[in-house]
């Protein structure tokens, strides 16, 4: 684990990336009510628990157009 | 000449404000940073895991690995997220009926293939620099090494498949109607290529090969000249399938 540590500079901007693109979701999906398709329950489900896969699902095909 | 500059600067804003930008940026970022980083952890990764009777010995990680990553997570994930990001920038459009309005202020329909081409091509090959100099940075810091031979021009063989899966978008999104259609005949498409990748003779003549020799280029397993004809052909079938969206889209009903 300790070699594991040695990288957390490396891995910590990915994390902090990671973390941005969820909330940024995370905001949109919970200011619009109505989505393409899922209810809101499913896609905070979907970008909080998916990792950064879970976030560009829902801006390119869950989020519905303004 | 205004009209198309001002609809390719109208795009990009908008690529900008629905986040689809930063989601590419981020995306990229994150597959130039972890590349090299799970390259060089994969051997502690793999002592933590114990399994019972089962000892695996992993030699120590190279450059080359780094790179390996890097190729196998842009020609995998990488290139689902550019075929999510931009199998929806005509449809969309097209079931908003904000195109309408557009064209019926005289602006051509070719131009708003070609802005919407340049653009995606733009932001492509942005993203994916992105991810090539991070990387690259990275390998170097973790490995002191970074020259590998044909590295250039194994990226500049990525980046053209990429041109390529966006010419396709174009195509198969002027071709259908609504929101999924243009996605799954891309990926259709996507997927009878990589099956005919199977049989070795035609193999020289898929636009595929330019994204999984990657590897076989920078060990020298490949060389250069082997790769020619396919990136002929790929310029060629991407120049057609941009004048097919063009023919279609000026006839399509709007």
């Amino acid at each position: 684990m300790k070699e594991i540590m040695e990288y957390w500079p490396f891995l910590l901007p990915v994390i902090v990336i990671q973390v941005i693109l969820a909330v940024i979701a995370l905001v949109d999906l919970l200011r619009h009510k109505t989505y393409r398709f899922g209810n809101q329950f499913f896609w905070i489900i979907v970008v909080l628990f998916v990792q950064l896969i879970g976030p560009i699902l829902y801006f390119t095909i869950g989020k519905r157009d303004s | 000449m205004n009209g198309l500059l001002a609809f390719t600067k109208k795009e990009f804003r908008e690529h900008i404000y629905n986040y689809k930008a930063l989601i590419l940026l981020a995306v990229f970022f994150v597959f130039g940073m972890i590349s090299p980083l799970l390259a060089k952890m994969m051997p502690e990764i793999f002592s933590h895991m114990s399994i019972e009777g089962l000892t695996i010995t992993i030699t120590e990680p190279t450059y080359i690995e780094a790179y390996s990553q890097f190729f196998k997570n842009i020609t995998q994930m990488g290139i689902i997220v550019i075929l999510l990001i931009f199998s929806g920038i005509l449809s969309r459009e097209l079931t908003r009926g904000t195109l309408i309005i557009v064209l019926a202020k005289g602006l051509s329909r070719h131009a708003v293939i070609l802005a919407k081409y340049f653009v995606a091509l733009t932001l492509w090959t942005i993203s994916y620099s992105l991810a090539a100099i991070i990387n690259f940075g990275y390998t170097f810091y973790l490995f002191g090494q970074f020259y590998a031979p044909n590295l250039l021009f194994s990226l500049f063989c990525l980046w053209l498949f990429g041109v390529f899966i966006l010419a396709v978008v174009m195509m198969t999104s002027t071709l259908t109607s609504g929101n999924y259609a243009g996605l799954l005949l891309t990926a259709a498409i996507l997927g009878i290529l990589l099956t005919i990748n199977i049989f070795p003779t035609i193999k020289k003549f898929n636009p595929v090969s330019l994204a999984s020799n990657n590897i076989a280029l920078i060990t020298n397993t490949k060389s250069v000249s082997e790769l020619l004809i396919t990136i002929w052909i790929t310029l060629a079938l991407s120049s057609f399938c941009l004048l097919i969206s063009l023919i279609v889209f000026r006839r399509k009903k709007l």
